[in-house]
C-alpha cells in the first residue's frame, strides 16, 4: 500500500468512527454555538456582529472547539491501546501524524463552517465582501492550528494533565496565527483601508504561510519522538 | 530410493531455521522515571522456539515485551531481532514480522471486529485481507459477532478479537503478554491449541503468563525474571512448578 493509501485509510477510519458516534462533532458544535452566542450577545447586543469583533469571536470558538477536537480524537487512539497497534504497523510514524492532521482538519473545517453560518444567520455577520478570501484565510489558519494541535495532543495525551495542559500549550503558540489571521480578515473586510494597510496585510499573510510551513514540517518530523504507545 | 532422495535433499538444505536467533538481547536495561525496571537482561531465543516468560508481578515481563515489540526503546544494551539491531522505533520491515497480544486489545471499540482486522490487515499489506480476516474470525470463534462493534463485546470476546488482530499479518514472532486473561475454559483451550499450531508452523512465540504449570507444559524454554533480571533461562523439561516458583520469589 502506498503512503497516500495509508493516509487515506487512517483518515477514513477516523471519519468513519466520528460519523458513527458523532461524539466529537456534537460536543464541539454545541460548545462553539454557545461561545458565539454568549460573545455575540455581549459584543453586539443590537444583533449585528461586525468589525474587529467578528473574527475574534469566531476564533474564540475555533480555539476552544479545536482543543476539544484534538483531545477527543487522540483519546480514541489511546483508548484500548489502539495507538500501540498503529505504532507496531509497518508504516512511517509520519503517516499517523498526517492522517490524524487531516481528520482533525476535517472536523475543524466542519466546525468552522457551522459556526460561521450560525454567526451569519443570528448575528448578521457579513462575509459578502470577500467570501472566498474569508474561506482561504480560515483554511490556512486552521491548517496551522490543526498541525500544532495534533502534535501537542499526541504529547499530552500520555500525561494525566492532558485536558488543561493541551490548551495551555496550544493557545500561546497559536497567538501569532490568530493575530495574523484576524489582521488579514480585517483588511479583507475593511470598507475603507487605511494607508499602510497593504503592508500590514502582506506581513500578516506571510506570517500565516510561515506558521503553516514551519509547524507542518516540524510537527511531521518530531511526531514520532513524542508518540508513545 | 525416496528415502535416499529425502536424505539428500535434507543434506543440501540450508541449516535449520531454528538455529537462527529470533531474539537476541545483550545486556539490555530499561529505566522508567529513574527506576531500573530491567537490568542486564541477556536472552537468546532461536527462531521457532516457544518460550515462556515468567516472573512475579513487577518483575519486568511487560516492560520486556514492550522492548521486544519495539514499542519502547531500551535504556542500555543491544537488542537484535531476526539478526537486525533494533533502532529506536524499529524498521517497518522488522515491525511487520512481529505480532503482539498485549494487556490492551489494541482495537478501535467503535469499529467492528471485521473492520478492525481489515484496517490492520491493510496497514500490513496483507493481500487476501478479507479472506484472512474471515478465517481468523472463525478461528477465534467470532464469526457470528464479526460485524458488532468491539465495544459491545465481553472481555473474553475482546481478547479473542485482539488475538485475531495480532495474527492478521502472520507474524514470525508472536509476543503474547497474558493472552489467556479473561478467557473462559473453551477459549483458553482454543488459544493454547492456536499457539501450538503456530509453533508447529515454525513461528517464534514468547508467552508471558502467570500460570506456571500451563507455561511449563506448553513452552520449550522458560525465562524467569526476578526484579528485572533473568534468573533462569533453560528448557522447561528441567523445571517444575516448585522450582520455578522458588526462582520467581528468590527462595530457591
Amino acid at each position: 500500500m502506498t503512503v497516500l493509501g495509508q493516509i487515506v485509510l487512517l483518515t477514513g477510519k477516523d471519519l468513519r468512527i466520528e460519523l458513527r458516534t458523532r461524539q466529537t462533532v456534537g460536543l464541539v458544535i454545541t460548545l462553539g454555538l454557545l461561545i458565539v452566542t454568549v460573545l455575540g450577545l455581549g459584543l453586539a447586543p443590537e444583533g449585528k456582529l461586525g468589525g474587529y469583533a467578528a473574527p475574534a469571536v469566531l476564533w474564540v470558538a475555533y480555539l476552544f472547539g479545536g482543543v476539544l477536537i484534538f483531545e477527543k480524537t487522540m483519546d480514541k487512539e489511546r483508548r484500548d491501546g489502539a495507538m500501540a497497534g498503529l505504532m507496531m504497523a509497518p508504516i512511517d510514524r509520519g503517516v499517523i501524524f498526517l492522517a490524524k492532521l487531516l481528520s482533525n482538519l476535517a472536523l475543524l473545517g466542519f466546525l468552522a463552517v457551522v459556526i460561521a453560518l450560525f454567526a451569519i444567520v443570528l448575528f448578521g455577520l457579513d462575509l459578502s465582501a470577500a467570501p472566498g478570501g474569508f474561506a482561504g484565510v480560515m483554511a490556512m489558519s486552521l491548517l496551522g492550528f490543526a498541525a500544532v494541535g495534533t502534535l501537542f495532543s499526541a504529547l499530552t495525551s500520555s500525561t494525566r494533565l492532558s485536558g488543561g495542559l493541551l490548551a495551555m500549550l496550544v493557545f500561546p503558540i497559536a497567538i501569532p496565527l490568530v493575530i495574523a489571521s484576524t489582521s488579514v480578515l480585517n483588511r479583507l473586510f475593511a470598507s475603507k483601508p487605511a494607508a499602510g494597510d497593504d503592508g500590514t496585510f502582506l506581513t500578516a499573510l506571510g506570517v500565516l504561510v510561515a506558521f503553516d510551513v514551519v509547524f507542518l514540517v516540524v510537527s511531521w518530523l518530531i511526531f514520532e519522538v513524542v508518540l508513545e504507545p | 530410493m525416496s528415502v535416499v532422495l529425502a536424505a539428500s535433499d535434507t543434506a543440501k538444505a540450508p541449516p535449520p531455521t531454528r538455529s537462527l536467533p529470533a531474539v537476541q538481547a545483550l545486556e539490555i536495561s530499561k529505566r522508567i522515571d529513574g527506576r531500573p525496571i530491567l537490568q542486564d537482561v541477556c536472552i537468546d531465543i532461536a527462531k521457532g522456539r516457544y518460550v515462556a516468560l515468567l516472573g512475579a508481578n513487577g518483575a519486568g515481563k511487560t516492560t520486556l515485551m514492550k522492548l521486544l515489540s519495539m514499542l519502547a526503546p531500551p535504556s542500555g544494551g543491544q537488542l537484535h531481532l531476526f539478526g537486525q539491531r533494533v533502532t529506536r522505533e524499529g524498521s517497518p520491515k522488522l515491525r511487520a514480522r512481529i505480532g503482539l497480544i498485549g494487556h490492551q486489545p489494541m482495537l478501535y471499540g467503535d469499529l467492528t471486529a471485521r473492520e478492525n482486522l481489515l484496517l490492520f490487515g491493510r496497514l500490513y499489506g496483507v493481500s487476501d485481507v478479507a479472506d484472512r480476516a474471515e478465517a481468523l474470525l472463525k478461528r477465534v470463534d467470532l464469526a457470528g459477532r464479526a460485524d458488532d462493534p468491539v465495544k459491545a463485546y465481553s472481555r473474553g470476546m475482546t481478547q479473542r478479537a485482539s488475538i485475531a488482530r495480532a495474527l492478521m499479518h502472520g507474524p514470525d514472532l508472536l509476543l503474547a503478554d497474558e493472552p489467556f486473561s479473561g478467557l473462559d475454559a473453551p477459549s483458553n483451550q482454543m488459544l493454547e491449541e492456536l499457539l501450538a499450531e503456530l509453533h508447529r508452523d515454525g513461528k517464534t512465540i514468547v508467552l508471558a503468563h502467570h500460570d506456571i504449570e500451563q507455561s511449563l507444559r506448553v513452552a520449550e524454554q522458560a525465562v524467569v525474571l526476578r526484579r528485572g533480571r533473568v534468573v533462569v533461562d533453560r528448557p522447561t523439561r528441567q523445571l517444575d512448578r516448585e522450582t520455578t516458583l522458588a526462582e520467581m520469589t528468590g527462595q530457591a
